[in-house]
């Protein structure tokens, strides 16, 4: 009798004062089971996180096609400077390596991490599991790594083996051991001392003479970047209307990532034919449709680019700018 | 009669000062020397006959002496002089999307050890998240005894610490792989800042939610539109790793991760996760693709290095650089910067003809761990060219190496981790180019 009266005495006195569950400084609220499902995206190699459902090769070639060529290419080439997602192989001990899904990444499963935690790059976490199973399946198919008529689940797609996943080791710096000489520690007559090409970065700041000016976003000029040769195209200079030249800052903030790539159907900045028709519905409608919204046959425009701090005016202004930069 | 309108002194110089405002750059410049001067000529003007520069130097009484200037709170949250051009800048071709991007550090115009957070370098991924910090949370899950949920007012309840430390973009430099290519100091080392950052230390949050044994990596997720996701071993978690909120004394700022970062002292800056939401306990890394595809270092043999964290020691002669040309001969002190993310600066070697000979610097300021550390040279310039480079060692022992022991060790093909011993060309004429000797 004592013995069942006992257990619930202490149990409550537990649950009142929270010690069952606290830690030592008794701070901070439980992490539900339901909030953690919610935020807890992440995907490991053992393929701890891949969801249920599933995606084929053939059900990923439209989606790709429809929400990630426009920046990656059709074939994963990638358009202009965006990433190349395949090819590469057998290119990562020459001078000009070429670092793609294929080539490179050691698992699988950070092609699905990546896309559902990131992609497609204006509007992440938009994709649901089917379709993050079938775009992934899509871009291994477009390494040929499996065939076109893998289908991607969460037993599958953990058993995906990446060609260059061996090739990875530990960081073992300090890989280079320095002597701290001070007496004629070179040789001068064999020195080749190699400078910059002029024009390359924006000097304006400190140069009266320069003409290149820092922290402006316009694409241009192209040289040698990060990732290789620059293919970006330029945009084309033209005599912009006083709107239009504030607003050239707005769209490099907050609508150039879809309308210098096509995403989402955006007619690209420059495009005559594309921008032609738009146009022709008068500037009225182009302005309600940028700062309220649209959804077209080709393609959406999500209000305000999806930046909801930018002002009536901002969005105007760059509607101006991309029109009168398209004409 | 209606009398015309004659401006003011005053409203003048207002009018004055707001088109200048508006001006940055050379043109802010052009007209700081020239604008004054071109203003004078004007017939309206001819009331203010004194209004040209000169008439601000001695023995005259200078402008700003004659009334009265502004009062407490005409600026509630204070900014620099006018006549100052403090900008962080980018080299807009690096990337394809500003979203995606980074800027630099204007290290050429800054003094002593902290930078400020105004001008601290940017790298998004997916660009500022715009945080409501009454609404931002911390999950810490997986293997844990208690996960747990955090508000910022959880956080800090917590006991905190305030630590000076830099953060550095293991990319900083990596344009010069290839060869010498930024014409500035500020694009060759300024993906780098130092700051005091005030936080509670992981270890703290860890002892809270009680880590299991079989817990070995944890995960670091940020709120941003890129979900950046950083593996981070336990043992740097428990070392020195803050979840910080602040920086140089106030909230941190939305680019630097506001409200809530992590920060992994003398590691690689991608892996101080910003606007951190989630933190995942596991038994092994998630390889995700900011350390696979990104931030690994391709050796010439096509295999490639991974969890490269540690920035090794590094150092640069901020004065002169191109942006700070030597103007006349006479006496100079060289300034520079020393940092190791393996701990303290030691010491830090100076030459003057490409690293043939060289000669011992004196450290000044705080020597700080992982922290940025002034040295300084007192010498004289009569005109002579020089081959400028500066040599930092850490107290490990470790000696910053030559770019030609980085190229023969990782090729010339390189993107991360550039520490190479870093030159200035000063001509005859006292212009500052970046060099590089092969």
């Amino acid at each position: 009798m004592f013995k069942s009266l006992k257990f619930p005495v202490v149990a409550a006195v537990l649950a009142l004062s929270g010690l069952a569950t606290a830690g030592p400084l008794g701070i901070g609220s439980t992490a539900t089971a339901e909030m953690i499902a919610g935020w807890d995206i992440d995907v490991r190699p053992d393929g701890m996180g891949l969801p249920d459902g599933e995606g084929s090769v053939a059900e990923g070639e439209g989606l790709y096609e429809a929400k990630c060529a426009s920046c990656h290419g059709l074939f994963g080439e990638g358009e202009g400077r965006w990433p190349v997602l395949a090819g590469g192989e057998g290119t990562l001990d020459t001078l000009h390596p070429e670092k793609t899904v294929g080539s490179y990444w050691p698992y699988a499963s950070t092609l699905w991490d990546y896309i559902y935690r990131a992609m497609p790059y204006p509007v992440p976490q938009s994709l649901s599991h089917e379709e993050v199973y079938s775009i992934a399946a899509y871009v291994l198919y477009l390494n040929d790594i499996v065939g076109d008529d893998f289908v991607s689940n969460k037993d599958t797609f953990a058993e995906v083996k990446m060609p260059n996943e061996e090739n990875f080791f530990i960081d073992n710096r300090p890989d280079v051991n320095n002597e701290r000489c001070f007496k004629n520690c070179a040789d001068p007559s064999k020195f080749e001392i190699v400078t910059t090409i002029n024009g390359v970065t924006p000097t304006g700041h400190f140069k009266e003479d320069s003409g290149v000016a820092a922290n402006h976003y316009d694409g241009n000029p192209s040289a040698v970047s990060e990732s290789g040769i620059s293919t970006e195209k330029n945009i084309t200079k033209v005599a912009l209307s006083e709107g239009a030249t504030l607003g050239r800052g707005v769209y490099d903030m907050a609508c150039q990532a879809c309308h210098n790539s096509g995403i989402a159907g955006a007619p690209k900045v420059g495009d005559v034919a594309g921008w032609v028709d738009r146009i022709g519905q008068g500037m009225d409608t182009l302005n309600d449709h940028a700062i309220n919204g649209y959804q077209g046959a080709d393609g959406v425009m999500p209000a305000k680019g999806g930046n909801m701090a930018l002002s009536d005016d901002d969005v105007v202004n760059a509607v101006a700018f991309m029109v009168e930069s398209s004409r | 009669m209606t009398k015309l309108y004659e401006p003011s002194l005053p409203k003048l110089m207002e009018a004055i000062a707001a088109e200048a405002g508006g001006m940055k750059g050379i043109d802010r410049r052009n007209f700081l020397k020239g604008g004054i001067a071109a203003v004078a000529g004007l017939s309206s003007v001819q009331m203010i006959p004194k209004a040209n520069a000169s008439t601000n130097l001695p023995p005259n009484l200078p402008e700003w002496q004659r009334h009265l200037g502004s009062g407490v709170v005409a600026k509630p949250y204070g900014e620099p002089s006018e006549f100052e051009d403090l900008q962080r800048r980018t080299v807009p071709w690096l990337t394809v999307d500003a979203a995606s991007s980074i800027s630099m550090t204007p290290l050429q115009d800054l003094e002593g050890i902290i930078t400020p957070s105004g001008v601290v370098f940017e790298r998004y991924h997916g660009g500022i998240p715009n945080v409501n910090p009454d609404q931002h949370r911390l999950i810490i899950h997986g293997l844990v005894e208690r996960p747990l949920v955090l508000t910022m007012d959880d956080l800090k309840r917590f006991p905190s610490v305030s630590e000076i430390r830099f953060i550095e973009c293991p990319a900083n430099g990596g344009m010069e792989w290839r060869g010498a290519q930024m014409e500035a100091l500020q694009f060759t080392h300024g993906m780098l800042a130092c700051c005091e950052w005030t936080g509670v230390k992981l270890s703290t949050l860890l002892e809270e939610v009680g880590v299991r044994p079989e817990g070995k990596w944890i995960l670091a997720e940020g709120a941003d539109a890129a979900g950046m996701s950083r593996s981070i071993p336990l043992e740097k978690a428990l070392d020195d790793t803050i979840i910080a909120w602040g920086q140089n004394g106030e909230a941190l700022r939305p680019e630097q991760g506001y409200p809530l970062r992590m920060l992994n002292p003398g590691w690689e800056g991608n892996t101080s996760v910003k606007w951190l939401r989630r933190l995942e306990i596991g038994d092994q890394p998630w390889h995700h693709r900011e350390e696979t595809s990104k931030y690994t270092d391709l050796m010439p043999d096509g295999r490639s290095r991974r969890f490269t964290w540690v920035m090794e020691t590094n150092s640069v002669i901020t004065s002169p650089c191109p942006e700070n040309p030597l103007k006349e001969p006479g006496f100079l002190e060289i300034r520079g910067l020393a940092w190791s993310g393996r701990g303290k600066i030691k010491a830090v070697d100076i030459s003057f003809d490409g690293g043939v000979n060289w000669e011992r610097t004196e450290l000044k300021g705080l020597v700080l761990s992982k922290a940025l550390t002034q040295f300084s040279f007192k010498t004289k310039w009569n005109g002579q060219p020089w081959l400028l480079q500066s040599r930092a060692i850490d107290e490990t022992g470790y000696v910053q190496p030559t770019l030609r022991q980085l190229r023969d060790e990782r090729g010339g093909w390189s993107i991360y981790h550039k520490n190479s011993i870093h030159t200035w060309n000063v001509t005859e004429t006292g212009d500052v180019f970046n060099v590089q000797i092969s």
